[in-house]
């Protein structure tokens, strides 16, 4: 399985939509919901499932486009009427939302936006439904791209970065499924930190591991000292830069712990190498924001 | 005996069809064409099957490209239940100006 | 486990405290007036963001305003505690707007003169904002916020009590904040939901809401926390439960379905039955909808014994995303004083049910047990329940 990396001229890949989504529900969905329904849709089939118990969204710009868009419906009315749709459809929760209506769910909906830690927080949030009872949670990170009203570049501090956008959703059960199922072994969410590299120690010491155990991290950072530090802990051939091939918006890492998942379910890869076991993503893409996700594929069916 | 203006007929079916197109445009009916859109076939629940948020855009829609406000939920219900309604609370309101 | 209530911090219409908002609920007066800007009955907090930066002792930068009304309250509710390395502390906060106040000004300014580009300064995002309170606070760990519109102060709150449930915390900071933004403003305009005079919650002749603004955050401790800070419980968290309406993008189900599956998921989880409940903090928020919606999820979770109601609304308006947050501090200050609080303006029952809130300040009340309900956009619907420590 090889991905090829991003180049300038590099398109989000979409679906047709109108496979996911009826047309009187399509028109009012910006990009951002459309990718998460159609993601959770398939999820669904994939996982033989009609409702999750609970659906979890991990965003940290939200309906941005439609936020957009009624900023300038505002300017544009001139204290006339005024087109009230994007308003309706621009709150950070109207993804998981729309999810829930389209599938008629009246279960747990939470929608996280800390910015790069969006997704881990979701993450978290549906270990803690399984811990609780829940049988089957619906959890996805979905960021679009809107470039005029809030500059990421600046936020970053980086100007290089390739803008994209995307959406990845999963079904977390309290049991395999079936043999591809992956563990989710555990997910660290820490904020205003600065030292990644201890909280990375303790965090594979948490989970009695070793660094030398991992077999492939797959990390996000725009700082190149932090890379340094990531060769020293777990050496030169092991990491690998999930944004060559995802692009950067904040909710990225859930693109990696779906490559990660994808690896672990081949157990190799072309460049990684062979029994690849266990999958780290390391989320540094906001320096002073760290999210770890650790998962492997130990089969819990033997 | 009423003489029936033909002026008056083609500016009625003028104004309803520039209602469709502007429906289409603003509520982003993506598939649907303007003779797609029965005069007077029920634009919410089973006809067109529009609902609350399109009724608030067609209210905008009304002052935006005609001038005529709608200020009343019940007003609301009834001018808004099909193109010809639309168009004959227009021309109403619209004559009252003058 | 018991998750116990340790701090309090409310900034809104009616005060810039916890303790000026409950003499604001005694006295019966409002915090709504009309805004001369957009002739409109709005719940402002009544200080300007410069003033907010010279109480709070803050660098004079162009804060979101978002920001400083969170520092505010927060710094309320912390008072006294310190970070110490035993007590696993973190914060999750909730809001609607985020930075989004600065991004639409630099975005009109920049809209109107072409030259200026000081929109591309701006950076905030919802996460911004609570990190900028963590680090007020010394706060770095879980820093965390959610957004689910007008129920995300109350999911805040359950948030932190689900992680302190889980032995991930033993200690959070949670609840929530939205200022008033000219993007709310016209946006609810635009929905034709205000009601031109001051709202009336649970009334026949209601005709919409108000809009507010304010922030509200609560200290949640576990029994391990409180065993170091020795902090004196305020009352206890006992339930709570998130569900969806699945009816609408923003309207309620006439069965209000996710309000009546949420309240009877809380009950559940407080291990009560619901004629323990001495008072319920309604949504309330005077739109015929709502009000009508959340009366009937009342009915049928209470069936003929609805316990006293309120909304607060008609004192502070709808704060968005800080309103389960800002209400939930109101239920514990209901449960500490053993009050019931008052519904302003409400003078004749719905026809559909008949159901009178309470209309005064009802002090020497035994209440052990207080409900308060949030309900947002998207049909999101979440119920906390307040116990009385002993």
């Amino acid at each position: 399985m090889n991905v090829s990396e991003l180049n300038p001229a590099s398109e989000l890949i979409e679906p047709d939509y109108s496979e996911f989504i009826p047309a009187m529900d399509r028109r009012r969905m910006s990009k951002v919901i459309k990718m998460a329904i159609a993601c959770s849709i398939d999820c669904l089939k994939q996982a033989g499932l009609d409702q999750p118990d609970g659906i979890i969204v991990g965003t940290s710009m939200g309906c941005c486009v439609h936020t957009k868009n009624f900023l300038d419906k505002i300017i544009g009315a001139n204290d006339g009427p005024l087109s009230p749709t994007s308003f309706i459809v621009s709150t950070h929760n109207t993804i998981a939302g729309q999810i829930s209506l389209l599938l008629k769910n009246h279960g747990y909906n939470i929608t996280h936006t800390q910015n790069s830690l969006s997704f881990e927080q979701a993450l978290m949030d549906g270990i803690l439904c399984i811990q609780n009872g829940y049988s089957n949670v619906l959890i996805g990170g979905a960021d679009e791209e809107e470039d005029t009203i809030y500059n990421m570049k600046a936020r970053l501090n980086d100007e290089t970065i390739h803008l994209t956008h995307g959406a990845s959703f999963f079904i977390l059960s309290g049991k395999a499924a079936s043999p591809a199922s992956v563990n989710l072994i555990d997910v660290g969410s820490f904020g205003l930190i600065n030292n990644p590299s201890k909280i990375i120690m303790r965090f594979l010491d948490s989970n009695n591991l070793s660094s030398e155990e991992i077999d492939l991290v797959l990390y996000a950072n725009t700082e190149h000292k932090k890379t340094d530090e990531l060769k020293m802990i777990f050496g030169q051939k092991k990491i690998f830069d999930y944004q060559k091939i995802s692009g950067t918006y904040y909710t990225n890492s859930a693109f990696a712990m779906n490559y990660g998942i994808d690896i672990l379910r081949l157990r190799s890869h072309p460049v990684f190498g062979n029994s690849i076991g266990k999958v780290l993503v390391c989320n540094n893409l906001i320096p002073e924001n760290l999210g770890l996700i650790l998962i492997d594929n130990k089969n819990q069916l033997g | 005996m009423r003489f029936i203006d033909s002026n008056l007929i083609s500016d009625m079916q003028d104004l309803k069809y520039e209602l469709k197109k502007q429906i289409i445009q603003e509520l982003n009916l993506q598939d649907i064409k303007p003779e797609d859109i029965i005069d007077d076939a029920p634009l919410f629940g089973d006809g067109l099957g529009l609902d609350s948020i399109d009724a608030l855009e067609l209210v905008v829609l009304m002052e935006k490209y005609h001038g005529v406000k709608i200020l009343d939920e019940t007003v609301g219900k009834k001018v808004l239940a099909s193109i010809n309604t639309m168009a004959e609370y227009i021309v109403e309101e619209n004559s009252k100006k003058t | 486990m018991k998750i116990f209530v340790t701090g309090i911090g409310v900034v809104s219409a009616i005060g810039l405290n916890a303790e000026e908002n409950l003499c604001s609920l005694r006295s019966g007066v409002t915090g709504i007036r009309r805004s001369s800007v957009y002739n409109l009955m709005l719940g402002e907090v009544k200080l300007c963001n410069e003033q907010l930066i010279q109480l709070l002792n803050l660098p004079n930068e162009d804060f979101s305003r978002t920001t400083l009304l969170s520092i505010l309250a927060a710094k309320e509710a912390w008072g006294k505690n310190k970070i110490v390395d035993d007590i696993r502390t973190g914060i999750i906060s909730s809001t609607s707007v985020g930075g989004l106040d600065r991004i639409e000004k630099y975005y009109f300014e920049s809209q109107t003169n072409k030259s200026s580009e000081s929109y591309k300064l701006m950076t905030h995002d919802n996460g911004r904002t609570t990190e900028r309170v963590a680090a007020e606070l010394g706060v770095s760990g879980y820093i965390g916020t959610i957004s689910t519109a007008c129920s995300s102060g109350a999911n805040a709150i359950m948030q932190g009590a689900r992680l302190i449930e889980a032995n991930k915390l033993d200690r959070v900071i949670v609840g929530g904040c939205d200022p008033l933004a000219i993007f709310d403003i016209k946006g609810f305009s635009s929905l034709n939901i205000y009601d031109q005079e001051i709202c009336k919650p649970f009334d026949e002749s209601r005709k919409g809401l108000n809009l507010g603004e304010g922030a509200a955050f609560l200290v949640l401790e576990n029994d391990q926390s409180i065993s170091i800070t020795d902090n004196t419980p305020l009352c206890l968290l006992s339930g709570w439960d998130n569900a969806t309406d699945a009816f609408h993008q923003t309207a309620s189900s006439a069965n209000g379905k996710g309000a009546r599956l949420a309240m009877i998921n809380a009950l559940a989880k407080a291990n009560i039955t619901s004629e323990k409940i001495n008072y319920v903090n309604a949504h309330g928020t005077g739109t015929g909808n709502n009000d009508l919606s959340e009366s009937i999820a009342l009915k049928t979770v209470f069936g003929d014994n609805i316990p006293p109601f309120s909304s607060t609304k008609g004192f502070t308006g709808h704060t968005l995303a800080a309103a389960g947050a800002i209400e939930a501090v109101y239920c514990v200050q209901a449960i500490r004083s053993q009050t019931i609080l008052p519904n302003l303006n409400f003078s004749t029952p719905m026809t559909e049910t008949g159901m009178i809130p309470e209309k005064t300040f009802r002090p020497g009340t035994q209440i052990e047990y207080v409900l308060s309900n949030s309900f947002g956009f998207g049909g999101n619907c979440t119920c906390l329940i307040f116990g009385k420590a002993n």
